[in-house]
C-alpha cells in the first residue's frame, strides 16, 4: 500500500523529467548565463572579461535612442496585439457562422500565420515598394494614381506599416484561438438568452465574451509574448533605420550586438526585456485569473 | 623468452603510435568571408571549384599532406556573430578571413603577420595596404583582396538630358536638377545608400572629396570638421531636394545597383564589380566611367577597400607546428597560380604585385582599376575606435535624414569617439 502511494507521489515528477531537464538546459540555463553576461564587460570582439555592476545596464539605458526605442516597443505591442485581438475576435465570430465554403475561407485565413514571418515581411516588402511595388502597379494599373506614390515616405509611416504587418500575420493565430472558445459553447446558453430576449449585442456582451474570456486570455498573453519578441518584420522591412527611430527592444538589441559591437549593452537590454515581459504577462495572467475565480 | 617477445612488441606498438602520431596532419581550423556565390564553389565545391579540377581545399591538402584544413565559408551577414561566438567559447578559428582587425587586436588575440608570413611575400603586398594593418610598427593581418569605388553614369540618360558628366558638387546638383526636370522624377539622378550596411561609405565619399576624412594626417580623430560637417549637410541636402533614390536609410548599394541595371538610377558611385552586376541582369546599358565628384577648391577621392587574412593566438603544444601550417596556407592561397583566381572570380582587385601581370594580361581594362585603386584612400581600420566609428557617422547620416543637426550630432560624435 505504502509502495502504491510512494510511486503516485513521484510518478508525475517522473513523467515530467524530460521535459523538466530540457527547460533546464535550453531555457534557465541560458536566461542564468545572460544575466551573468549582463553585468559583465565584453569587448567588441566578444572576450568576456571582469565583473562590472550595472555599468552594461547604465550604457543600454543612457543610450540616447532607448526613449525611443521604449516608445516603439510599447506602441508595437498595444498596437499589434490589442488591434489583432479585436480584427482576430470579428473574423473568429464570422467563421464561426455556418456558410458555404466556410471549410475553404478558414484554410485561407491561416496562411499567414502558416507562412515564416520573414517570408511575410519579404512580401509586404516588395507589396509596398516604390519603384517595382505590386501596390503602386495595381494602383497605377487600375488608374487609380496616375504616378507611384512612395510608402516609406517617412520612417513614421515605415512604422505603422510594420504594425499593419504585425497585425495581419497575428490576426490568424486570435481567430482560430476564439473560435475555439466560441465553439465550445454550449448552444443552450443562446437559446436562454433568446429566451430572455436578448439580441444580438446583449448575447455577446453577456454571452459570448464571458465564455470566451479564457480563450481571450490565452490568446492575449502568448500575443505579448510573441509580438514582444518578435524580429523580422522590424528587421527585414527597416532594419530600425533610420537610427534606430523604427526598432523595437528586440531589434535593437540585436543591432547593438551584431552591428555595432555592443554586446555587454545588447545583454543588459535582453535581460531588461525579459523582465519587462515577465512582469507585464504574469500581471496579466493575474488580473485575468482574478477575474475569472470572482465570477 | 616470453619477456623478450612482450618487449619487442611493445617496441613495435610504440614505433607504430609514434608513426601513427607523426604522420596525423596538423589540423588548420579556417573561416573564410563567403564574397560571393562562387567562393564556396571555389574552397569547397563538388569538383573543379579552382577549374583545374579541385577546389581549393583538395588543390591545398595535396600540396600539404601535413595540414588538414577545416574550412568553413561563412556569409557576410554571420561573419561577425560566428567569430564573436567562437571567441566567447574560447574556440577562435586558426585563420580568419574578414574586413577589420582592430577589435581583436585590441584583445591581444592575434599572431603578429611576421609569425606566419615570409618576408619574401611581405614584400609582395601593397605597401599602402601592409600600412592599413600596422599598429605601432607591428603588421597583424594581411589583406586578401580589394575593391575601389568610382562613379557610373548612364550615357544614354546624360545624352537624352543633354548635360555633361559632373565634376564639380555644383555640376553635380546641376545635373541632378535636370535630370529630375526632363524625367519628371521617374529616374533618379544620383544613388545614395546611407543604411547600416554601408553608410560610412557615404561618409567618406563626401568628405574625401571635400578635403576632410575621418582622421588627420597624424590620425587623430576629425570626425566634426567644418569639411565633414558640410559634407554630409551637402549629401542629405541632395536627398532633401529630391535628386536621390528615396529611402537612403533602408535602400542598399544592391539595391541602388539593381536601380542602376535596370536603367532606373542615372549614376551612382560603385566597386568594380558593377559592370558584371548590370551584365548578369541582362539588361543593356551603356555606361561611363569618372572620377567622384568634389566640391570646388577640393580634389576627386576614390574610397578602397580592402578584406584581410589574420591568424589568432592558440595554446597549442606545438606552436612551431602551428605557425608552420598557417605559413603553408598563405604561401598557397597567395601563390599567383592560385591567388589570380580567388580574385577574378569574384571581380575584385589584388592585394599583391605577383598577381597584378597575369590579371592584365588577362583584361587590359583591369589597369584602369589598379590606377584607381592605387589613388585610393583607406578607412582607418588599424584604428581601435573604427568599428564605434563605423556605426557612429551612419548614425549621424540617418538622424540628419530626419532632421536633425549635422554640427551637433558630429560633435556628439567626436566626442564620444575622442573625448574632444
Amino acid at each position: 500500500m505504502n509502495s502504491i502511494l510512494v510511486r503516485h507521489k513521484w510518478e508525475p515528477y517522473v513523467w515530467l523529467l524530460p521535459s523538466l531537464l530540457l527547460m533546464v538546459i535550453f531555457v534557465v540555463f541560458p536566461i542564468i548565463v545572460v544575466f551573468s553576461l549582463s553585468l559583465s564587460h565584453i569587448s567588441n570582439a566578444g572576450v568576456v572579461g571582469e565583473f562590472i555592476g550595472l555599468k552594461n545596464f547604465a550604457a543600454a539605458v543612457t543610450n540616447p535612442a532607448f526613449p525611443t526605442v521604449m516608445a516603439n516597443t510599447g506602441i508595437w505591442v498595444v498596437a499589434v496585439v490589442g488591434l489583432s485581438t479585436l480584427l482576430g475576435f470579428i473574423v473568429a465570430m464570422a467563421l464561426n457562422a455556418n456558410f458555404f465554403g466556410r471549410k475553404i475561407v478558414r484554410a485561407v485565413v491561416v496562411f499567414p500565420w502558416a507562412t515564416a514571418l520573414v517570408v511575410q515581411a519579404s512580401i509586404w516588402n516588395y507589396i509596398i515598394k516604390y519603384e517595382y511595388g505590386n501596390l503602386n502597379n495595381i494602383l497605377l494599373n487600375l488608374g487609380i494614381i496616375t504616378n507611384p506614390i512612395n510608402w516609406r515616405i517617412s520612417y513614421q509611416i515605415e512604422f505603422m506599416w510594420e504594425c499593419g504587418v504585425g497585425i495581419f500575420v497575428t490576426i490568424p493565430f486570435v481567430a482560430f484561438t476564439c473560435l475555439a472558445g466560441l465553439q465550445s459553447i454550449d448552444a443552450v446558453n443562446y437559446e436562454a438568452a433568446t429566451v430572455d430576449g436578448a439580441g444580438f449585442w446583449k448575447k455577446l456582451r453577456h454571452v459570448t465574451i464571458p465564455l470566451l474570456r479564457p480563450s481571450l486570455t490565452i490568446s492575449t498573453v502568448l500575443n505579448i509574448i510573441y509580438v514582444f519578441n518578435s524580429f523580422p518584420i522590424v528587421y527585414t522591412i527597416t532594419k530600425g533605420a533610420p537610427a534606430h527611430k523604427t526598432d523595437t527592444m528586440v531589434t535593437f538589441l540585436y543591432m547593438l550586438a551584431y552591428a555595432e559591437q555592443e554586446m555587454g549593452a545588447a545583454t543588459a537590454l535582453s535581460v531588461i526585456g525579459f523582465l519587462i515581459l515577465a512582469v507585464v504577462a504574469g500581471a496579466y495572467m493575474m488580473i485575468s485569473m482574478r477575474k475569472e475565480e470572482a465570477r | 623468452m616470453k619477456k623478450t617477445v612482450t618487449l619487442l612488441l611493445g617496441i613495435l606498438m610504440l614505433t607504430l603510435a609514434c608513426g601513427t602520431a607523426l604522420a596525423e596532419p596538423y589540423p588548420l581550423d579556417v573561416i573564410i568571408a563567403e564574397y560571393g556565390p562562387n567562393t564556396r564553389e571555389w574552397f569547397l565545391g563538388a569538383a573543379d571549384g579552382m577549374g583545374n579540377g579541385k577546389n581549393f581545399v583538395q588543390a591545398f591538402e595535396e600540396a600539404n599532406p601535413d595540414v588538414k584544413l577545416n574550412l568553413e565559408v561563412v556569409s557576410w551577414n554571420d561573419l561577425a556573430t560566428v567569430v564573436a561566438t567562437r571567441i566567447q567559447e574560447q574556440n577562435a578559428p586558426d585563420i580568419l578571413n574578414i574586413d577589420t582587425f582592430a577589435q581583436y587586436h585590441a584583445d591581444g588575440l592575434l599572431l603578429p603577420a611576421s609569425d606566419y608570413i615570409s618576408d619574401e611575400l611581405m614584400a609582395d603586398f601593397f605597401p599602402s595596404f601592409i600600412e592599413q594593418s600596422t599598429v605601432d610598427g607591428v603588421c597583424w593581418a594581411v589583406p586578401d583582396l580589394a575593391s575601389a569605388r568610382a562613379l557610373y553614369y548612364n550615357k544614354a540618360i546624360l545624352d537624352e538630358v543633354g548635360v555633361e558628366v559632373p565634376v564639380t558638387w555644383a555640376e553635380l546638383e546641376d545635373v541632378c536638377d535636370a535630370i529630375v526636370e526632363f524625367y519628371d522624377g521617374e529616374i533618379y539622378p544620383w544613388g545614395v545608400d546611407m543604411t547600416t550596411d554601408e553608410g560610412q561609405a557615404a561618409f567618406a565619399y563626401y568628405s574625401w572629396t571635400n578635403n576632410g576624412g575621418f582622421v588627420d594626417v597624424e590620425g587623430n580623430w576629425t570626425l566634426n570638421s567644418d569639411a565633414n560637417v558640410e559634407a554630409v549637410e551637402f549629401a542629405v541636402g541632395l536627398v532633401n531636394k529630391g535628386y536621390t533614390n528615396p529611402n537612403p536609410a533602408t535602400q542598399t548599394r544592391y539595391d541602388l545597383q539593381d536601380m542602376f541595371a535596370a536603367g532606373k538610377l542615372a549614376m551612382l558611385i560603385a566597386p568594380n564589380q558593377l559592370p558584371t552586376i548590370v551584365k548578369n541582369s541582362g539588361n543593356i546599358i551603356d555606361y561611363g566611367l569618372a572620377s567622384i565628384p568634389h566640391n570646388e577648391g577640393a580634389s576627386t577621392a576614390s574610397a578602397g577597400v580592402m578584406d584581410r587574412i589574420m591568424a589568432f593566438r592558440d595554446d597549442a603544444a606545438d606552436q612551431v607546428a602551428r605557425n608552420a601550417a598557417i605559413a603553408a596556407f598563405c604561401e598557397f592561397f597567395y601563390d599567383p597560380a592560385n591567388y589570380v583566381g580567388w580574385v577574378t572570380m569574384e571581380d575584385f582587385l589584388p592585394a599583391v604585385n605577383s598577381a597584378v601581370e597575369a590579371m592584365v594580361a588577362a583584361d587590359p581594362g583591369f589597369q584602369a582599376w589598379l590606377d584607381v585603386l592605387a589613388g585610393s584612400q583607406f578607412y582607418p581600420t588599424a584604428k581601435g575606435e573604427w568599428a564605434d566609428v563605423k556605426v557612429g557617422v551612419i548614425q549621424v547620416e540617418q538622424n540628419a535624414l530626419s532632421g536633425g543637426d549635422v554640427r551637433a550630432l558630429l560633435d556628439e560624435l567626436q566626442t564620444k569617439i575622442a573625448g574632444a
